[in-house]
């Protein structure tokens, strides 16, 4: 057990001595394989950034009808019953003219114009949260609505926030995707580097086998070395795309100072990125496995 | 502690090396392979090495029947046998001890314990002042010196050399020959093959006359053993 662990102590430092003696080519591989990496990371800081601006808006089915503004009170109670009525209905918030416009001057700077406008320009209005999703329903509900009396509009905005949420899932899925092709694109940068090592090796290699190396005792530091290429690289890659991002976020704050506070670029968390390390340092352990076992059939063992 | 009966090699290409040969070397015994070159005698060592494998026949080493093993086992069982290769196999790229140090990597000793081994290794073969000196820095002869510590090392019971005195003047060969005879005198069993008889001159060990791959009829005994 001792011996195993020393063997494998020595194999480690081993690869490591080889990373350091030539430090520039490191350092070149090490920037390649950071590259590969750091795309779908910043593609997913992205992904997530975008989806917290949509997490503030509701995409739940929900449709708004406004009144008439000569509507009075009475018609409103009217149709307020008769929404509460419908079957497609779960809840229904009345929102009166002059809530609504307490409401605007609250969250807006139109206070000072609202003021001066001698009448207020908003209806009542209701937001009718309703059962379904479904394009049919609801298009029957609306125009069911709209029938009513003093109804004006009947407006189902939370459409176009359903679709940028279905943009969102689907740039999730292109992410997917391009992850698993520079996965992929690491795995066989590392192994072709590892191939280049053991082609410069060959030499020790050959004579290691002679003097009794086994197969595994020729992989050992190989596979270490692969392992730390993906790992370097990996971190690498979060140092990269972490600039990137806080560049982006500085850029993103100059460009939009007054409604900015919605658009925040999320970082990876720290135990995010080491899974991201994990994954690149298994990536390099894979490429290695591979590119080992193919070079060494090819050098055909001492028979 | 070495034994071979009826082996055959044959490469692929139909050359036969070896044929039908039987014979053992007893532990603690020092036999010389001798022939002319392209007798066989490297092919013979490399099989007895566990380094290339027979084509037909047994071969018996350390109690091992070679033919059994697995290629893992078969690299073990080559940790305890040192060999001297004919064109050193030395590593140019690290200095002599780091060359000698090779085995005991693998094999995976402390660093204190590889310090000390090698050191007491290159002293045996008088390398201990050129242990940071890299190998094209060597002479023919230290090179070929560091070979046989870096064959010895791993204080194996068992040491083949293959023409360890090639390239090398009468004199210096028998300085190498000697050598080989202190290590047996200690216990060793040695194979040594060679194409010049006469530089084993007084050495008193069995020889094994090798010619067309065949053992000759009856082996050359030295003249006082």
């Amino acid at each position: 057990m001792r011996v195993w662990l020393r063997m494998h102590a020595h194999a480690c430092a081993d690869s490591l001595r080889r990373l350091f003696a030539q430090p520039l080519a490191s350092t070149f591989s090490v920037i390649v394989l950071a590259v590969a990496i750091s795309l779908p990371v910043l593609a997913a800081v992205a992904l997530r950034s975008v989806g917290t601006i949509t997490a503030g808006f509701e995409t739940d089915p929900h449709v708004n009808v406004y009144l008439a503004l000569d509507a009075s009170d009475e018609d409103a109670r009217r149709v307020g019953d008769a929404l509460r009525a419908h079957r497609e209905a779960t809840s229904v918030r009345f929102v009166s003219r002059a809530q609504a416009l307490e409401e605007l001057k609250a969250t807006t700077h139109l206070a000072e114009l609202l003021a001066s406008l001698d009448r207020n320009p908003l209806p009542h209005a209701f937001t009718v949260r309703v059962r379904t999703a479904d394009r049919e329903k609801l298009d029957a509900a609306r125009a069911e609505w709209s029938r009513l009396p003093k109804v004006d509009q009947v407006v189902a905005d939370f459409e176009w926030s359903e679709r940028l949420s279905q943009w969102v899932r689907f740039g999730n899925r292109l992410l997917a995707m391009v992850a698993l092709f520079l996965g992929a694109a690491v795995a066989f940068i590392v192994g072709h580097l590892i191939r280049l090592q053991v082609v410069s090796r060959r030499e020790e290699i050959e004579v290691s086998q002679l003097i009794g190396a086994t197969a595994s005792d020729v992989r050992r530091p190989l596979l270490y070395q692969g392992l730390l290429e993906g790992a370097l690289a990996g971190a690498a890659a979060i140092a990269m795309s972490w600039a990137v991002a806080l560049w982006i976020g500085a850029e993103l704050r100059a460009l939009t100072p007054t409604y900015a506070s919605e658009i925040k670029v999320l970082f990876l968390s720290i135990p995010e990125g080491v899974v991201v390390t994990a994954a690149a340092a298994a990536l390099g352990l894979a490429g290695a496995w591979w590119a080992v076992g193919r070079q060494l059939r090819r050098f055909s063992p001492p028979r | 502690m070495i034994q071979f009966s009826a082996v055959a090699k044959r490469y692929p290409g139909g050359h036969e090396a070896l044929r039908d040969l039987t014979f053992e070397v007893q532990a603690g015994e020092m036999v010389a392979i001798t022939g002319h070159s392209g007798a066989g005698k490297s092919t013979l060592l490399k099989v007895a090495a566990g380094i290339e494998r027979a084509s037909a026949g047994t071969v018996v080493v350390h109690g091992q029947n070679l033919g059994a093993l697995g290629e893992t086992a078969l690299a073990i069982l080559r940790r305890r046998i040192g060999f001297v290769f004919q064109d050193h196999k030395l590593l140019f790229d690290r200095n002599a001890f780091a060359n000698v140090a090779l085995p005991l990597r693998i094999a995976g000793l402390t660093r204190e314990e590889i310090g000390r081994r090698v050191r007491a290794s290159l002293d045996k073969v008088g390398l201990l002042a050129r242990e940071k000196a890299m190998p094209v820095a060597l002479s023919g002869g230290e090179q070929q010196r560091l070979c046989i510590a870096r064959a010895i090392v791993n204080r194996p019971a068992i040491l083949i050399a293959d023409e360890p005195t090639g390239n090398l003047d009468s004199e210096y060969a028998r300085a190498i020959l000697d050598l080989f005879a202190s290590f047996n005198q200690v216990g060793v069993t040695v194979l040594v093959s060679t194409h010049d008889e006469a530089a084993l001159g007084r050495l008193g060990c069995r020889r094994l006359a090798l010619a067309g791959g065949a053992l000759q009829a009856a082996p050359a005994q030295a003249a006082h053993p």
